[in-house]
């Protein structure tokens, strides 16, 4: 469903991103596993659209996103949770999912869209009159998954969702996502800490100072030397 | 004192024009204060033609309302112009907006001469209101009206519309907002061409009651920074409260003390810069 080949980035004078080729299949979860700094973000944010690649292709079914404005990739059906949850402060939980609805229409109805997003995260919808500034950092990361399901997309790219969580409500937010792939969804999850990786992740890819050095399922992962020399060490 | 809230309620359209802006497309535009004198110059010229052609007097109020909304449309193509420098520092953005002005200027020495250009009369057909022992023209009183619509209905559709929360969302989260479908350039060229409009009407409201003259743009500008400094950048009540503070306080201060006009303005602007940077109502997030 999503082709990334061969991406090179450069941010100002730096080559942040080497030949980056990942790629998502339909309703698929996949993982982009990396320390800080190793390039997850950039590889989210050129998929966006909001960085152009010096070099490579991204293709999302027929259409190639590597020109596209944001606004485009998202009528294509990819939305973004970015590592700072980026809720609209100014709008109630409610209004925050809504936008989504008004942007895109697709075949669901408004609606149902919202249902599917408050069934999803329960929680919110006793928040919904609520302003955005007042949720906790978790709230926030569920508010921002749910506006980018309410988009009714059928890909979703979610940067460190796990990020700053109580470990009370990690496994709550682990559900949350399953429930999403079961809506028939596919996940793309960047993540610096391979202990969160769900354990029904499809495929998983490492990143290292902006490539991939490795591909291939969690239990190969668990058992490479070379992945757990960059990202096992780290204790859950 | 009236005459200084029939002053805060033009004010406050080209403030708030200004704010909308501002808070949408992250640009200071210089050039708002020429769209107010563009609209006052248009004005004069709708109504004078309107009048020759047969229009019964007291409608003309209607002619200025359509002037000033009909030349809104000069707003996608120079919002198409200022596209350049978005992403440019501010330093370019008010060197463009500037040579807006400065181009406006010379449009209207072009269309309208050099002289100033006046109404006259027609104003009067309302007649005059007595109140509290001072007559005030009932067209002063209808703009303030207007002024007051304007901004209530302001606050409605950024409140309650579709296009007006995708606007704030805008406001606070451009990249955010993109990734949840908004497409920029649409949301850009509407809220200019809004902020355009509210600067034209309210130089076509105004016109009744003074001449339109060249400057008229650039005097404006400056009050309605002050405006925009005293009430808080970006702020749409920061714009209401700014105006009515610096109409009133200019009000009184031609009625009492001429010569402080200015300076009494510029004590507040320089007591809220001293004691709250940020304006009375700046946003918590911008
Ligand atoms: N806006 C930026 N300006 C300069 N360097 C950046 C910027 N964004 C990211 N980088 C650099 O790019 C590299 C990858 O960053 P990022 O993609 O955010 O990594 P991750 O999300 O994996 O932590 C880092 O070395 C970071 O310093
Ligand atoms: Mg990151």
């Amino acid at each position: 469903m999503l082709r990334v080949t061969g991406l090179d980035v450069f941010i100002d004078a730096s080559h942040i991103l080497r030949d980056v080729s990942l790629e998502v299949g339909e309703r698929q979860v996949v993982c982009l596993v990396g320390r800080n700094g190793a390039g997850k973000t950039t590889t989210l944010r050129t998929i966006m659209g909001y960085r152009r690649p010096a070099r490579g292709t991204i293709a999302f079914r027929d259409a190639a996103l590597e020109r596209m404005p944001t606004h485009a990739i998202a009528a294509r059906g990819l939305a973004f949770s970015p590592e700072d949850s980026g809720i609209f402060a100014d709008l109630t939980v409610a209004e925050n999912i809504e936008i989504a609805t008004w942007t895109r229409p697709t075949g669901r109805p408004g609606a149902e869209r919202i249902a599917r997003a408050y069934d999803v995260f329960p929680r919110l919808r006793g928040y919904a009159a609520r302003g955005g500034t007042q949720l906790s950092g978790g709230e926030r990361k569920m508010l921002s998954i749910a506006r980018a399901l309410a988009l009714d997309p059928e890909l979703l790219l979610l940067d460190e969702p796990f990020e700053g969580l109580s470990p009370a409500i990690i496994p709550t937010l682990a559900e949350s996502l399953a429930a999403i792939t079961r809506l028939g969804c596919g996940l793309l999850i960047a993540e610096s800490n391979i202990h969160h990786v769900p354990p029904w992740t499809d495929r998983l890819y490492v990143i290292e100072r902006g490539e991939i050095i490795f591909a291939g399922t969690l239990d190969q992962a668990h058992r490479d030397g070379s992945v757990l020399r960059v990202i096992g060490g780290k204790a859950s | 004192m009236l005459g200084g809230v029939f002053h805060a309620a033009v004010l406050f359209l080209v403030a708030a024009g200004l704010q909308l802006v501002f808070g949408v497309q992250r640009i200071l535009n210089l050039a708002c204060g020429s769209f107010y004198a563009l609209g006052a110059y248009t004005g004069v010229s709708a109504v004078g033609w309107a009048l020759g052609a047969g229009l019964p007097a007291p409608l003309f109020v209607l002619v200025l309302l359509a002037a000033g909304v009909a030349l809104a449309a000069i707003g996608p193509p120079i919002e198409r112009l200022l596209r350049t420098i978005y992403d440019r520092d501010e330093a370019f953005q008010l060197l463009l907006t500037f040579a807006l002005v400065l181009m406006l200027e010379d449009v209207i020495r072009f269309v309208w001469g050099t002289a100033p250009v006046q109404l006259g009369g027609v104003y009067l057909v309302y007649g005059q209101a007595r109140i509290a022992s001072t007559t005030v023209p009932v067209y002063n009183l209808v703009v303030i009206a207007a002024g007051a619509l304007i901004a209530l209905g302001m606050g409605w559709f950024l409140a309650r519309s579709r296009f007006g929360r995708i606007v704030r969302a805008t406001a606070e989260n451009r990249e955010m907002a993109e990734a949840l479908g908004v497409d920029m350039s649409r949301v850009y060229v509407r809220v200019f061409t809004l902020g355009v409009g509210l600067g034209t009407v309210g130089g076509a409201l105004v016109i009744p009651a003074t001449a339109a003259m060249n400057e008229m743009g650039i005097e404006l500008i400056v009050e309605a920074f002050a405006v925009v400094v005293i009430g808080g950048l970006g702020s749409m009540r920061g714009a209401a409260a700014g105006a009515l503070i610096v109409g009133v306080l200019k009000g009184v201060a031609i009625a009492t003390w001429p010569e402080v006009e200015m300076l009494a303005i510029y004590v507040i602007v320089i007591a809220v810069l001293v004691l709250r940077p940020a304006g009375l109502f700046a946003r918590a997030t911008a």
